[in-house]
């Protein structure tokens, strides 16, 4: 039983410590390292040890968004008010913090995802994962939206609101890695906007009122 | 009285009435960029005058639909073509307005970055939503040990855009004003420096303190105390204020003379700002004021103060002594310095522009030349929008491309009209009091 414990928290300081390995190799040197081999090396770590936890630099990566979604989960849990919010302020709140976490890691983005690389026109594949996790909140929020009203239920179209939601985290992100406004106050700006805009999209609308009726023109001809 | 309120419905007062007014213009000066870039695909020799000079016109024309309103007044009593940079203020504040509240998750942030604690972590009650809107922030209710505040917030990147708004205006002044850029940037220097002094939170405390303890004497005024602990540089904590505003207040029919009671306190804090402290409140605008019980009148919001300089405020108010209108040499000399005529103009210029100043100096000293004035008198207010427009429309002024006025000028007369109007909205009866070299 013992050994068992030891043996997990020993196995969880490896992957801390791969990945804060990485995170400090791409704030030194400005990218990820050139092969596994060396960055093992660099760890002092056997490269087939290595493979016990990570099988490639993209899942370290991937690891790092995951990260930084927990983290922010956690931040929001612990404010007492948050579960009083309506489904509006919920992902405004989710977007502050989050923001708040990744300027944490604002130079490792910015290294990886910032200004020189192409990544970021396309989404790169390491997302992948996080977006998972983060869609899995957006439907909950979503869910409880459309139990309050605050979201109209629309057929076909209400199914990809967490699609769009990811959209929207996505130019978050890209407006706050261009930010250059002192305490990046632009990209609060960026965010309350943006979510009040989509949020007044999802409400009901006059537009749901019009279908409603030509609906009901049409079919009572 | 039914004359009088029709009036006063036919100028539009209201902010939101002028935020439509500028919101439509808006819109056409975006359609104007719209058609311009249109053509520009078509024709890519073509420049941008034509583009300058929609923009121009739409503005123009909104902003002369705005008859009777402090615009049309600040314009004259600027004696100058200035009308721009209070224009583009009001635009600028009224963006603002019409700016959605902040949203809870933001206030909650803002507090977080500035104390590290929540608003309900800080306080022992904290309103979720905005009790009021400021000019470029909201204000929340909260209380802690038995005390009521007011709590500030500013909106987060409005310091940052000050600049970049104006830069925007720019073209559209230069157009509009008929000024050539270096004395378009003589005023826009002095509008930039104000709107950027507004968001600094600290400096507004600071100032706020100053001119509350070096106006306590002053009969019927209450100030609101400020916290430094629960303040920052974006967020302001001071007593709140109980009482109504200003037109509230006057729609419970007040007595007249607890109008002139209003009124009074209204004048003294202003005389005594400008001709002892020579630092001004220079934002006289209803929302800053609010009455309490026994007529007390409680004054907020020090976002907006000007410093009058010494060599400025001589000549500015020598103008008002009314024999002065008699002496010649003296009053050259003063126009002079004022920069209302400059070496620039020609000798037709020159006396056409002292025929103007002088005429409008006669009548908007008018209340310093009696002990005591009747602002209800909206005749005095008639006359004034009519010489107004009379002048904006005389050739001469019109083609002249001087900027005329010392910059300082510019928020010294804001704060002139504001008070006039004030007290016209008021409809009190003060006594004029002045210091003794202007007797």
């Amino acid at each position: 039983m013992e050994t068992a414990t030891a043996k997990k928290t020993n196995k969880k300081d490896y992957r801390k410590l791969i990945l804060e390995g990485f995170r400090t190799h791409v704030l030194e040197y400005g990218t990820a390292p050139k092969s596994i081999f060396k960055f093992a090396k660099e760890l002092k770590m056997k490269e087939e040890e290595f493979y016990t936890y990570f099988t490639s630099f993209e899942s370290i990566k991937s690891a790092v968004w995951v990260d930084i979604f927990d983290e922010t989960l956690a931040q929001i849990e612990v404010q007492d008010v948050f579960k009083t919010y309506s489904a509006r302020e919920k992902f405004l709140s989710f977007l502050f913090t989050w923001i708040e976490e990744l300027k944490k890691n604002r130079s490792y983005l910015l290294s990886l995802y910032g200004e020189g690389s192409k990544s970021m026109i396309a989404m790169p594949k390491e997302v992948a994962e996080f977006k998972e996790r983060f869609k899995d909140f957006a439907n909950e929020i979503i869910l409880e939206g459309k139990e309050t009203e605050e979201i109209a239920n629309r057929p076909i179209i209400s199914d990809r609101y967490d699609e769009a939601m990811w959209l929207q985290a996505w130019f978050v992100l890209k407006y706050w890695l261009d930010d250059r406004s002192p305490r990046f106050e632009k990209t609060d700006a960026a965010i309350e906007k943006s979510v009040n805009l989509a949020f007044d999209l999802m409400g009901k609308s006059a537009i749901d009122s019009f279908l409603d009726f030509a609906k009901f023109l049409y079919q009572s001809k | 009285m039914a004359e009088k309120l029709k009036e006063q419905q036919a100028i539009p007062v209201s902010k939101v009435q002028r935020a439509a007014k500028f919101i439509s213009t808006g819109a056409k000066v975006g359609g104007n960029y719209v058609k311009h870039y249109a053509k520009k695909m078509v024709n890519p020799s073509m420049d941008k005058e034509e583009l300058h000079q929609n923009n121009a016109s739409d503005i123009y024309n909104s902003l002369s639909e705005l008859k009777g309103s402090a615009l049309k007044v600040a314009q004259m009593m600027s004696m100058d073509k200035n009308l721009l940079p209070r224009a583009y203020q009001d635009k600028f504040t009224m963006a603002q307005y019409s700016a959605p509240p902040l949203s809870y998750p933001l206030v909650v942030k803002t507090f977080q970055k500035h104390f590290a604690k929540t608003p309900e972590q800080l306080f022992d009650t904290f309103t979720r939503s905005a009790i009021n809107a400021a000019s470029i922030g909201q204000v929340h209710q909260a209380t802690k040990d038995g005390k009521i505040f007011a709590v500030k917030i500013q909106y987060p990147g409005i310091a940052d855009s000050v600049s970049s708004d104006l830069k925007l205006v720019r073209p559209f002044a230069l157009r509009l004003l008929n000024m050539n850029e270096r004395e378009l940037d003589h005023y826009m220097g002095e509008v930039e420096e104000k709107l950027l002094e507004e968001t600094d939170y600290i400096l507004e405390v600071e100032r706020s303190r100053e001119i509350s303890s070096e106006c306590a004497h002053i009969p019927n005024l209450k100030f609101p105390m400020y916290y430094d602990e629960f303040s920052s540089d974006r967020i302001i904590t001071m007593d709140w204020i109980k009482g109504f505003h200003l037109k509230e207040w006057l729609d419970t029919n007040p007595s007249q003379t607890s109008k002139n009671q209003i009124g009074q306190a209204l004048w003294d804090f202003y005389d005594h700002q400008v001709h002892n402290l020579k630092k001004v409140h220079a934002d006289p605008h209803p929302g800053n004021f609010i009455v309490q019980e026994n007529d007390q009148l409680g004054i907020i919001d020090f976002g907006c103060v000007k410093v009058i300089p010494e060599d400025f405020y001589e000549g500015y108010f020598a103008l008002i002594k009314q024999d002065l209108l008699m002496k010649e040499e003296e009053l050259n000399q003063i126009f002079f310095e004022l920069e209302f005529i400059s070496d620039k103009d020609t000798a037709e210029e020159q006396s056409y522009f002292k025929g103007v100043f002088k005429e409008m100096i006669g009548l908007l000293g008018r209340p310093f030349h009696v002990d005591r004035f009747d602002f209800s008198d909206d005749g005095f207010f008639e006359q004034i929008f009519k010489l107004g427009d009379r002048i904006s429309n005389e050739k001469m002024f019109r083609k002249s491309k001087q900027a005329r006025g010392s910059r300082h000028g510019l928020y010294i007369n804001r704060t002139y009209f504001g008070l006039y109007n004030l007290l016209n909205q008021l409809q009190a009866e003060v006594n004029t009091t002045k210091p003794d070299w202007l007797k």
